[in-house]
């Protein structure tokens, strides 16, 4: 399953949200867009999964147009998280993960399985509407792995902003084993360390611009972040892991 | 099957159980006007009267009732009701446009067996605006729904009080208490016919689309990630509870607060889920309106019975309150 965007540009009226984006997401990884506030990662997504008609170019998911797809079609090889997540009943988190198959057939053990990576089984019960907002992060992820096939798009939007550290790095583990087993994962994220963290490529946005692409370590440089973000950035070597990114 | 499960269908049958007491109680319930309350099974000359009533007020609760959980779903709004796109306004319009004709020009429509085409004329009208400017890019907006249904609702109020300036007292009294709501005891065939078709089929829609109803809880991109074809959904969910409103104002005018509450009410004992929420709430909804308008029955105050309008809103008003302060007025 492929995804590819073709000189994709949209306006909100007259502010232009995306300008003129080309670039191939790598499947089977993580793909992180970055990028400052407004600079058009959350429009980007939302073009991804079909959900704003561009004013002109195209998504691509397995070469048909994303906003073409219907939402049947679309939900069977893509699930979405935004970053906060809205449900307007007094729906149980059970009842929630569960919607997560609401075009697919019924499968018990892969709710269980979601709730369980999550750590929600004991909450299973509880109203989602009643959660913090981090508890209602962890369920819309456990949704989206109920949701999706093990071959598919995992479509994030700072899907860890609100959440505990340990609960942001558990996710990041769950993350990168779905991408290891085939799933294609693209997420906003602003945490530019956790970025780094995660990252097998990524994005970097400004002004609905696409700056820069490529595999994380090229991106990830000081010098090009600096431009974007306006701040002195420098890679610090840790041990058996990915360089961090700290403000000088 | 197990008690998780099990709970919501006790339930569901206890609430039966109840509707069908109501129904009886409804149909036993007697007080002459000056006379004493009785409670005796109806002459056959009264049998007919009482049974229409019975039958006309499980329709129009049930109709409101299911009008409610549609609406409240559609708008994501718990304060939603059938009448708040402004189709109880344009009822009301309607019904005065026809009662200033009949003055004016001697034409009978308000008052007669086709008395509920101006009502129903009104709220397919109202709707109809709704509709046209109730969208944005093409779907359904909740926001702008709900705003465009205030508006017309004040603007058919104002619309009202010019032509109330310009009918005699009597029917300005006429008008005061359609818009409390009344239950008809008399209703001709196409009228039978009518209410029951859009209730039952309205009962069969909203319960195949309850699923679809619980998807459409999320918001709008969530929703459509997980496979709601979001506008059709939003279509159908308006024009259903559109057309149930419509044709409960047009029949026993606008019975305020049932809509509202029997979806909440239904919520508390078979819980969120919108497949056997919509069955419960239309049992619920039944159960209030022929409960107050067996009430109606009961009271004399000496000057006729009241509207049952009164009756609903006075049980209503508080219990919506309560739902209010004790947090359990969820979608």
């Amino acid at each position: 399953m492929t995804i590819k965007i073709e000189n994709l540009s949209h306006s909100f009226g007259k502010i232009a949200a995306l300008k003129d984006i080309s670039t191939s997401i790598k499947p089977k990884s993580i793909t992180v867009l970055i990028g400052p506030n407004a600079a058009g990662k959350s429009t980007l997504l939302r073009c991804i999964i079909g959900a704003i008609r561009p004013n002109s170019g195209k998504v691509l998911i397995d070469k048909m147009p994303a906003h073409k797809l219907s939402a049947r079609v679309l939900a069977k090889c893509a699930a979405y998280v935004p970053q906060r997540p809205i449900v307007s009943a007094a729906f149980s988190v059970r009842e929630v993960v569960e919607l997560g198959r609401y075009v697919l057939p019924r499968n018990i053990s892969k709710v269980d399985k979601a709730l369980d990576q999550l750590d929600l089984t004991k909450l299973e019960d509880r109203a989602f509407q009643n959660l913090s907002v981090g508890q209602q992060q962890r369920v819309a992820l456990a949704r989206a792995f109920a949701q999706i096939s093990v071959n598919g798009h995992l479509i994030l939007d700072e899907p860890m902003s609100a959440m505990d550290l340990n609960y942001v790095y558990k996710c990041v583990d769950l993350l990168r084993a779905k991408a290891e087993s085939g799933a294609t994962v693209i997420l906003a994220l602003h945490d530019l360390s956790l970025a780094a963290t995660i990252a097998d490529n990524v994005l970097l946005l400004d002004n609905g611009k696409l700056i820069l692409s490529g595999d994380v370590n090229e991106v990830m440089q000081p010098g090009h972040l600096t431009k974007v973000f306006g701040i002195e950035l420098e890679r610090v070597a840790r041990a058996g892991g990915k360089d961090a990114l700290l403000v000088k | 099957m197990s008690a998780l499960t099990k709970r919501p269908l006790i339930a569901l049958a206890i609430l039966f159980i109840i509707a069908l007491a109501v129904v009886v109680l409804r149909l036993l319930i007697d007080r002459p006007p000056g006379g004493e309350l009785t409670l005796a099974w109806p002459e056959e000359s009264y049998a007919k009267y009482r049974f229409t009533s019975a039958f006309v007020g499980v329709m129009i609760g049930a109709s409101l009732a299911i009008s409610g959980v549609l609406l409240q779903a559609l708008l994501r709004n718990p304060l939603a009701s059938p009448f708040i796109l402004g189709l109880s306004s344009g009822a009301g319009l309607g019904v005065m446009i026809g009662m200033y004709l009949g003055y004016v020009f001697g034409i009978q429509f308000a008052n007669d067996a086709t008395g509920t085409a101006p009502a129903m004329v009104g709220a397919v009208f109202i709707l109809l605006i709704v509709y046209l400017l109730g969208r944005r890019r093409g779907v359904l907006d909740p926001l702008s729904l709900v705003l465009v249904g205030v508006i017309l609702s004040a603007m058919c109020g104002a619309g009202m009080m010019v032509l109330q300036y310009l009918v005699p007292d009597g029917l300005r009294g006429d008008l005061l208490i359609w818009m409390m709501g009344q239950i008809p005891q008399v209703l001709n065939n196409s009228q039978l016919i009518i209410v029951t078709t859009v209730c039952i089929a309205g009962l069969i829609v909203a319960t195949i689309m309850g699923k679809a109803m619980d998807a459409a809880t999320f918001s709008d991109d969530e929703a459509r990630s997980i496979g709601l074809n979001l506008g059709p959904t939003r279509l159908a969910m308006f024009l259903l509870a559109g057309a149930l409103a419509a044709v409960t104002v047009a029949i026993a005018g606008p019975i305020g607060f049932v809509g509202l509450i029997a979806p909440h009410a239904a919520r508390l004992v078979v819980g969120p889920r919108h497949r056997i929420l919509v069955i419960a709430a239309a049992a619920v909804g039944a159960i209030l309106v022929v409960a107050a308008d067996a009430t109606s029955q009961a009271i004399d105050f000496g000057h006729g019975r009241l509207p049952v309008g009164v009756f609903t809103a006075l049980i209503g008003g508080p219990a919506f309150i309560w739902l209010l302060r004790s947090g359990k007025g969820q979608v």
